[in-house]
């Protein structure tokens, strides 16, 4: 595994877990639409 | 102009109206029914479409293409085209099923017909149905291997001594030859393939909320879970053999990351059409489930962040666990020869089951990896019933039971040709190019199209941000209108070039041409009837549902009159 192998994997990998934790906490714990909204 | 002007005043005259529907608004678009179905939650419906998106090819696919074509290059090309394709096609996709359902309709022949407001409207939501159905066939069958592998890894069959992989997979995928799939033990596909079947049609009897949403709940959270358990394993293999020291973990890692030439990599449009291609098929855009699936949400449930977060879950999926598992696990076991040359079926039924009877615990982890890939695949199955179902509800008028049974039938008779026709799986591959690939571009291109032009991006744009839970950056507005369809072109262009003449990927005087497979196995000195007979078969089908749509305009314009049929 050379440096470049690294960081493409640590890029690669972390760029979509941070995107997926992100989205996940945005939606367990970001607002809801309230009942007037519906 | 003046004749433009005087269309438009027409237009208005006869109350039709080329944008989004506004419920409520009965001059704007023709209402149906209230829908009868709902997700009973926002999580619900971003974990139903990651499950339809998460499939085999996160796991198979996936890694197998990176490694080939060189880590840094292959992943450059491969999130550009996430942020230029995937993700903004599928924002397209989810805002025209939403608007879709909000004025009754659900099928995607159904949708196109209530956002283009012309006779011809709901043909360009044809593939929507058709794509959905045909890949269904062959999908469940392949969705009955992984079961099928499960249960003998089980079994212990795979760690069997002297057992024969690759005689296995031909026998029990029916690749050998026509005809020897159709058996009923552990070791043939037969029962695995009943089985899916009823437990398919079973949760969608079930409904939108306790069928395919329950089984995504509880689906998607275990498909992480065990992929995880079996990705700490992996990652602990070590160098399993001391005779072979180069083979361990890091060197597996770096066989699949180590960038080889990134500039030269990146100027090969050989490596971009993969790297686009799998994000388009991963992430299932175009493919008629996602405008299905929107389509039941209610005006202000959210679809920006909701899309975002199903393609973040397909990409962790893929990349994060996909990436980290299967190359390095196979290399460290097989080699960098052993891979080599491998397809997704052969790196998954082939080398697969060689490294894990290699593996301490081995049969576990076989079986938990092929339940992990069963799992994958029935949240993607159903995914591909429901909006057959929703299209024979609402444009047949037919009853939940009745629409099921004749997608049941239409989709069985289907089955039975991949099932019966295997030797060197000809007829699954050729629904696979022409319906399952050809028609998805297709599909996929029309939506970006209908959404950014017709529409008109000013007017789609709003309806997206309704009831948005976070803001799309404003030059997406360019992206949506001109990157993603020049992109998504290009990509196709390329895609039928290299696939179906046979284009060397040379450009200038070094080009070359030479029809491929899929073209000679239907004309040419040595046709395949095998071939010709499925491609004429995905023809009767388009045919078939292309009289049905007209059917159900029929039905959709007397609904629309109060019920005098015109």
């Amino acid at each position: 595994m050379t440096i470049g192998g690294w960081i493409t994997m640590i890029l690669s990998v972390g760029f979509v877990t941070g995107l997926f934790v992100y989205c996940v906490c945005r939606v367990l714990f970001g607002a809801q639409p309230g009942p007037e909204d519906e | 102009m003046k004749q433009r002007a005087g269309a438009a005043q027409s237009r208005k005259r006869r109350g039709v109206h080329l944008g989004f529907a506004h419920p409520g608004d009965n001059r704007f678009i023709a209402r149906m029914s209230e829908p009868k179905e709902a997700w009973s939650s926002r999580l619900g419906v971003i974990l139903a479409v990651a499950g339809s998106a998460v499939g085999l090819g996160n796991f198979l696919r996936f890694p197998g293409l990176a490694a080939q074509y060189g880590g840094a290059s292959f992943m450059i090309a491969y999130f550009i085209s996430l942020l230029l394709l995937g993700i903004p096609i599928g924002w397209a996709e989810w805002t025209m099923g939403r608007s879709g359902g909000l004025a009754g309709y659900h099928s995607s022949p159904g949708i196109f017909h209530a956002i283009v407001r012309h006779p011809l409207g709901k043909y360009l939501g044809l593939m929507g149905f058709i794509i959905p159905v045909v890949v269904y066939m062959y999908y469940v069958y392949i969705e009955a291997w992984c079961l099928g592998y499960a249960l003998n890894a089980a079994n212990g069959t795979f760690s069997t001594p002297g057992v024969n992989y690759g005689a296995f997979f031909a026998s029990f995928t029916g690749a050998g030859s026509d005809g020897v799939a159709i058996h009923f033990g552990l070791k043939d596909v037969g029962l695995f393939v009943l089985l899916v079947y009823v437990l398919n049609f079973f949760f969608i009897y079930k409904g939108l909320s306790k069928g395919i949403e329950f089984v995504c709940k509880w689906g998607m959270p275990l498909l992480i879970l065990i992929a995880l358990i079996i990705l700490g394993r992996v990652m602990t293999l070590g160098t399993p053999d001391a005779a072979k020291p180069d083979q361990n973990v890091l060197n597996g890692l770096g066989f699949m990351w180590n960038p080889r030439e990134v500039a030269a990599g990146l100027r090969n449009p050989q490596l971009w059409l993969a790297a686009a291609g799998q994000i388009f098929f991963s992430l299932s855009v175009g493919f008629g489930a996602i405008i299905t699936y929107a389509s039941y949400l209610r005006k202000k449930d959210d679809v920006v962040l909701s899309g975002l977060t199903a393609a973040a879950a397909n990409e962790f999926c893929e990349v994060g666990l996909g990436g980290l598992i299967t190359v390095p696990a196979a290399f460290v076991f097989l080699g960098a020869a052993g891979i080599a040359g491998q397809g997704t079926f052969g790196l998954g039924f082939n080398v697969l089951p060689i490294v894990f009877s290699k593996m301490p615990f081995g049969d576990f982890f076989a079986t938990i990896f092929y339940l992990l890939l069963f799992i994958a695949a029935i949240t993607s199955s159903l995914s591909m019933l429901q909006p057959g179902v929703a299209f024979f509800e609402e444009g047949l008028a037919l009853k939940r039971k009745a629409a099921m049974g004749l997608l049941a039938l239409l989709t069985g008779l289907g089955t039975l040709i991949v099932w019966w026709f295997s030797k060197d799986l000809k007829a699954l591959d050729t629904l696979d190019f022409w319906i399952g690939t050809v028609g998805i571009f297709v599909q996929g291109m029309i939506l970006v199209m209908v959404y950014s032009w017709h529409i008109g991006i000013e007017e789609a744009w709003k309806e997206t941000h309704e009831g948005s839970a976070m803001h799309i950056p404003v030059f997406y507005k360019f992206v949506l209108k001109y990157v993603s369809p020049v992109f998504l072109l290009v990509v196709f262009v390329m895609f039928i070039a290299a696939n179906v003449f046979g284009w060397n990927f040379a450009f200038g005087a070094g080009a070359r041409f030479a029809p491929t497979n899929y073209v000679t196995d239907l004309v040419g000195p040595n046709p395949s009837n095998v071939a010709r007979g499925t491609f004429l078969f995905a023809m009767a089908v388009i045919g078939f549902v292309g009289w049905l749509v007209h059917l159900a305009g029929k039905n959709w314009a007397a609904r629309s009159n109060g019920g005098i049929k015109p």
